[in-house]
Order: C-alpha cells, then structure tokens, then sequence
C-alpha cells in the first residue's frame, strides 16, 4: 500500500514536470510529419508513419525516462525531503520501488497518449484501421519493456551518482546495449581467449537492448511471435529486478547528513 | 525593447542566410552526398531505428532520382549506392528492389542506365526476400528488355513462376521469351503487367510510353508491308499515305497513339509524324 502511496505521488509530481509536455508535443508532431513525409516517398507511406511513429514513441519515450528518471532520489536528497519520508514508516526499499513504479506509470501514460496519437495519424492516412494495425502494439510493448529497463538504470544511477552523471551512464549502458551483439563478435574475432571471455561476459551482464527491436519487422506487417513476447518480458522482468535490488541496496547502506 | 530586437534579430537573418548562400553558391549543394557510405554502419549506428533511416535514404534516392530527370541528367552515380545503402538498412523494403531497379536499368535520360547494378540489386533482393516471385518477374524483365539476353530471361522466369504464389502468366512469359525472344506481344505483355502493378504515377507513365511505343512500332512494321505490297503491286513507290488510301491498301491514313497521322519519308518507309509524341527511342 505505502509502494503504491509513493508511486502515485511519484506519478503526480513527475506530470507537473514542463519538460514531459514539451516532448510528447514533438513527438506527436513528429508522427504527424509522417504523413507529409510519407508524400515526398514512393510506396512507402505506411511503413514510414509505422517507422517514424515508433521510433518517435521511443526515443522521446527514452528522452523522458532518463531525464525524470536520473532525479528521482537525487532531487529527493537535493531538497532533503528524503529526511521526511524516510522518518515515516516508510522502508528505503519500498521508496526505490514505489519511485521505480511512479515514474514507470508516467511512462505508461506518456506512451499510450503516444499511440493514441500514432493510430489516429494511421487512421487519418488509411481512412480505416484494421485488426492487423493491432500488431503495432506488440512493438509498443517491447518499447515499454526497454523503458522499464532504462528507469531501473536510470534510479540506480541516481542511487550512487549525480544527476548528470547518472544520465551519462545510463545513456551510454544504453548505446552499449544496442551494441552488444558486435561487442560480443569482436571479442571471438580478437583470437584472445580472454577478450573473447571478457565479451562474453558483458555480453550477458549488461542490459540487452537490441532484443526488443521489432520497429522494422513490424512496419512490413510482420507477427511477433509469442515466443518472443513472452521471453523478452521475462527477460526484462528479471532485468528490473536485478537494478532494483541493485538500487535497494546501494541505497540501504547510503547516509544521508 | 527586447521584444524589438528579437524580431528585428530573426528578420535579419533571412537577407543574411541568402547572401551566404548566394556567396557560397554551388559548393553549398549538400544533397549529392552520401554521408555514410555503408548501409551495415548505419544500420549499427541506428539504435534500432534502421527502418526509419532505410526510409529516409529511399526518399533521397526518389527526390535524387526525380531530381536528376528533371535536370535531363544522364549522370546518376549516386543512385546505385543510396540504393545498396537503403536496402542494406532495410532489407524487406521490396519497393526499393523493385522500382530502383527499374529507375537504374533505364536508359539515359529516362534513368541511369546501368543494367548491371540493377541486376545485382535484384539479387540481392532475392536473397533477402526469396519467396518473393516478383522480384523474379523484375530480374526476367531486365534480362528481356534492357539486355535482350531472351535465354537468361525466359530461365529467369521459369525459375520465378515455381516461387510461392507467383502468377500462371510467368509460366507464358517464360515459354514466350524462350519461344519468340524479343517478339512484341511478349513486350506488351510485360508493359501492360508494369503498367498494372505501378503504384506510382512516373512509373505508370512510363510504362504507358513504352506501350504505346510498341503500338506505333507494330503500326509502321504493319505499314511497311503494305507499301512494299503496293510498289510490287503498282510498280511505284507511294509518296503519300493517301494514296494508299485511294488505292484501297488502306480505308484511312492510320495515327498513331497521340492521334498524329503516320507519314512516308524520303526511303518510301512510314514514320512517325513530325508531331507525334511516341518516342520510338525506348524501344533501343
């Protein structure tokens, strides 16, 4: 009950944030443009609004979950409103996940206004939608996977760093993920049999971010599997609970003066 | 007051962003530039989001590709590569196959001219996408009309009409071709199936030249016959198709698709009227 106390102030305070406004604006902007830019094309115009809506929906999406996400603790500790809640009967875990999940939840929202916004551009372009316009949901829910997994990184950062360089590090465990896969290739073409160790264990360490990209298939009206679904949402899962025990931990031992 | 200088400010910009475009003039045209010239970089580079690069780069090769034409260029050396880059960032893009094979295999100023690149993006194609029977029907079409290679063609088809759902007509074309070679019903079969398919007002035009290329052509070979018949028959070569006409060879001068009147030239051979908009030209 206190987790979802805090969670649903987390969400309140999160929505008064100015710069969360800003980017939902660009990004259904950036949707619309689709439909203009589907006209400069040749026989593409469908797949370049699924593109173009999707890689929006993301990116703004990842935009809003590292900015908001990187000062939830910090600016708790910033206004030293960390000495109020946690005089309450309030745990430090409870407060990381209630946090965790307050911002997931603005998230949700952001992204589902987002695809409001993404099937209405559809509607207007094809003046009908149909069942098979439902599969762009199966990319939007591995885009709210990858979100999951970039605010847990996002409030473990912010667990032991500054704002700025909890930003920094979750930008680039995020780029790093993209890459995964080469990293691990380089290290079995290096012919070094510790590089190739040391590939292969980041390669399964760190967060796998190229599991979840589906934009493309999705846009030529591919199915995603179920299989699929169901492994990266286990997969994702597993992944939050490890940053958030991570987080719960760092932020047990932390004192605050 | 600073309200006076911002929008003073934002006005000054324009006649000054003009003057450094008019000074740096040509050097500033970014637009023939690649960028990156490898499709798997970009595609790494990406993020995920290599769908929505592959479908910037297949706009740029439409505008490059239109602009050129409009320009009457004959040079199209970007093409080639925009289009391995975006099919390379994209390799289900089947509209990338299809009509940038098409835009490289035609002939100067029409497109590029370069049968060859168009060849291998269609493989490579084909590979990406190989229960795709259409890009079979491409690649046949390339070998028919552009390289009149007519046993690589009708092989090609062959080999297309066994694909997953490809049409019973491919099994015709390719004993057509193995049959007939370049004859002009398999032409206009091949045209009148581009024309159908295109999705895009340039390329349905086109192909409706190209027919109406081939009507023209048949017309003056049907003409041809009766003037040799009428200079076995009469003994004279005709000047006039008229006098066809009075010799009842003819029940009227024919025109051809664009409604102008075929005529005779000095070698008593019927051609084109001086007005006619049929290019006989893409029929090369």
């Amino acid at each position: 009950m206190r987790i979802v106390t805090i969670a649903f102030h987390t969400f309140k305070e999160s929505v008064r944030e100015r710069v969360l406004y800003n980017l939902i604006v660009f990004a259904l902007l950036l949707i619309a443009a689709a439909i203009l830019f589907g006209s400069i094309s040749v026989g593409v115009e469908q797949i370049i609004l699924v593109n173009l809506g999707l890689s929006s929906i993301s990116i703004f999406g990842l935009l809003m979950a590292i900015f908001i996400g990187i000062g939830l603790v910090s600016k708790e500790i910033e206004r030293r409103t960390i000495y109020s809640i946690l005089s309450k009967p309030v745990s430090r875990a409870e407060f990381i996940i209630g946090k965790y999940f307050g911002l997931l939840l603005t998230l949700f929202v952001n992204t589902a206004i987002m695809t409001a916004g993404f099937y209405l551009a559809l509607f207007y372009q094809k003046r009908t939608l149909e069942a098979r316009d439902l599969s762009v949901l199966s990319a939007v829910y591995f885009i709210l996977l990858q979100f999951a997994i970039v605010v847990g990184l996002a409030v473990f950062f912010s667990c032991i760093s500054t704002p700025i360089l909890s930003a920094v590090f979750t930008f680039c465990l995020y780029v790093i993920g993209n890459f995964l896969g080469d990293v691990r290739w380089f290290g079995q073409e290096s012919q070094s049999g510790v590089v190739e160790k040391a590939t292969t264990v980041l390669y399964y360490l760190l967060p796998n971010f190229s599991d979840f990209n589906v934009i493309v298939r999705v846009a030529h009206g591919e199915k995603i599997p179920g299989y699929l679904l169901l492994s990266n949402s286990c997969y994702a899962l597993l992944y939050v609970t490890i940053l958030i025990s991570a987080a719960i931990l760092v932020f047990e031992e932390r004192e605050f003066r | 007051m600073c309200t006076v200088i911002l929008v003073s400010g934002f006005l000054a910009l324009w006649p000054l962003q003009r003057n450094i475009d008019q000074q740096l003039g040509s050097s500033r045209n970014i637009a023939d530039v690649l960028y990156l010239p490898s499709g798997k970089v970009l595609r790494r580079l990406s993020l995920g989001h290599d769908g929505l690069l592959a479908d910037i780069y297949w706009t740029r090769v439409v505008q490059y590709f239109g602009r050129r034409r409009l320009a009457h260029s004959e040079r199209f050396d970007l093409l080639g590569p925009l289009l391995r880059i975006t099919t390379e960032l994209d390799p289900q893009l089947l509209i990338a196959y299809r009509y940038g094979s098409l835009f490289l295999a035609e002939k100067p100023p029409g497109g590029a001219g370069q049968s060859e690149q168009a060849l291998a993006l269609l493989r490579r194609g084909i590979v990406a996408n190989p229960d795709y029977w259409r890009l079979w029907q491409d690649l046949g079409f390339i070998y028919y009309w552009d390289l009149k290679d007519y046993p690589n063609a009708a092989k090609v088809f062959r080999v297309g009409s066994e694909r997953p759902g490809a049409m019973a007509w491919m099994k015709v074309l390719a004993a057509s071709v193995a049959a007939k070679g370049g004859a002009i019903e398999t032409s206009r079969l091949l045209w009148l199936e581009i024309a159908r398919q295109a999705g895009n007002e340039q390329i349905r035009r086109s192909a409706e030249d190209h027919l109406a290329a081939l009507d023209a052509q048949e017309q003056i070979d049907k003409l041809n016959a009766l003037l040799a018949l009428y200079q076995k028959r009469e003994a004279r070569s005709a000047n006039l198709l008229q006098e066809l006409v009075a010799a009842g060879y003819l029940r009227t001068v024919p025109r051809d698709p664009s409604g102008v009147a075929y005529v005779i030239d000095r070698n008593g051979r019927a051609r084109l009227g001086s007005h006619s908009k049929i290019d006989l030209k893409l029929l090369q």
